[in-house]
């Protein structure tokens, strides 16, 4: 075929006309469209693991080092607190209560030396004139009587 | 997000064209309408596909090319029995009330389909959508220089199978 002709078999095929699309599909596709967008946007506001590791990672990416050093010493003071928490019981169950012979040598220690020491008044009164101010004149006569 | 309106100027602006390039390749309506819908609903997820796109048309045109090219791939076992692929088969023409019209629509519609898809879409393309080789080669992604060639290739095997009516046709007009 010459261009001319050429041209004339390419016109030709260019008007044949195309097959319309079926006027019904609009709302079928559109409402599927529609369906599908709406469950998109409920979808959005989930809480979903992958979003918030996406969100920990764009927190973290900027110093990671520093993140992950400050991670370890949390986990360091964690582990510590927790190995301390453990031997605290171990030591309390180490201790078994006193004996009854023992409850009853501190019993006689305590009044041996409520003994000694005197009745209860006494001693509070002597606490309260050593600690109360007084005139060092008065001072001076007790020395002397004394 | 982009709002229901702007699905509906989209469907409006492009479903046509998307249509007849996809009843192209596929022959069948049931499947267009497949593609054709699975286009909307991906555009409804993400509407963010189209941002910053210049040449909507040429972009849909990508999306539902790679659709087809999928389609046609995944039925490839359902295509290979011709007989129940010829009973579904649509032409991707309307119909002619006139009997000489109608049947070189059906000849230049077996032709196109006996065409390898690559050199269907560009011939298409070019032919019923009016686009440039430019435009041919962004919307398929391919160079400008290949989308002429195949369009070179695929309108001389037009020509080849239907110059024995198409000369006819001239004769009788």
């Amino acid at each position: 075929m010459m261009n001319g002709e050429m041209e004339q078999f390419e016109l030709r095929l260019n008007r044949q006309p195309l097959r319309e699309v079926p006027a019904e599909w609009r709302e079928e596709i559109l409402a599927a469209a529609g369906r599908a967008s709406s469950v998109e946007r409920r979808g959005q506001g989930r809480f979903e693991p992958s979003t918030l590791v996406s969100r920990l990672s764009t927190l973290f990416w900027p110093h990671p080092v520093a993140w992950a050093g400050l991670a370890a010493i949390w986990v360091f003071i964690l582990g510590v607190d927790f190995s301390q928490r453990g031997a605290a019981p171990v030591v309390a169950e180490s201790h078994s209560p006193p004996s009854v012979e023992i409850n009853v040598e501190v019993r006689q220690q305590r009044r041996l030396l409520a003994e000694m020491l005197g009745p209860r008044e006494t001693r509070e009164a002597e606490q309260l004139r050593i600690f109360f101010p007084r005139p060092r004149s008065e001072l001076r006569i007790e020395i002397l009587t004394t | 997000m982009r709002r229901e309106p702007e699905l509906e100027r989209l469907y409006d602006e492009h479903a046509q064209p998307l249509y007849a390039f996809l009843l192209n390749f596929t022959r069948h309506e049931a499947d267009t309408h497949d593609v054709l819908q699975d286009i909307f609903v991906k555009l409804a997820r993400k509407p963010e596909l189209l941002d910053g796109i210049r040449d909507e048309r040429a972009f849909l045109i990508r999306l539902a090319h790679n659709a087809a090219i999928d389609l046609i791939r995944r039925r490839g076992g359902r295509e290979r029995t011709r007989e129940n692929f010829a009973a579904d088969i649509i032409s991707p023409f309307a119909p002619a009330k006139d009997p000489d019209e109608q049947t070189f629509r059906a000849e230049l519609a077996g032709a196109l389909a006996e065409l390898p898809p690559d050199q269907r879409a560009v011939v298409h393309l070019k032919l019923w959508e009016g686009l440039t080789f430019e435009q041919i080669a962004a919307a398929l992604d391919i160079p400008q220089n290949t989308a002429a060639s195949r369009y070179r290739y695929g309108l001389d095997k037009l020509r080849g199978r239907l110059r024995p009516l198409y000369e006819e046709m001239k004769k009788a007009e």
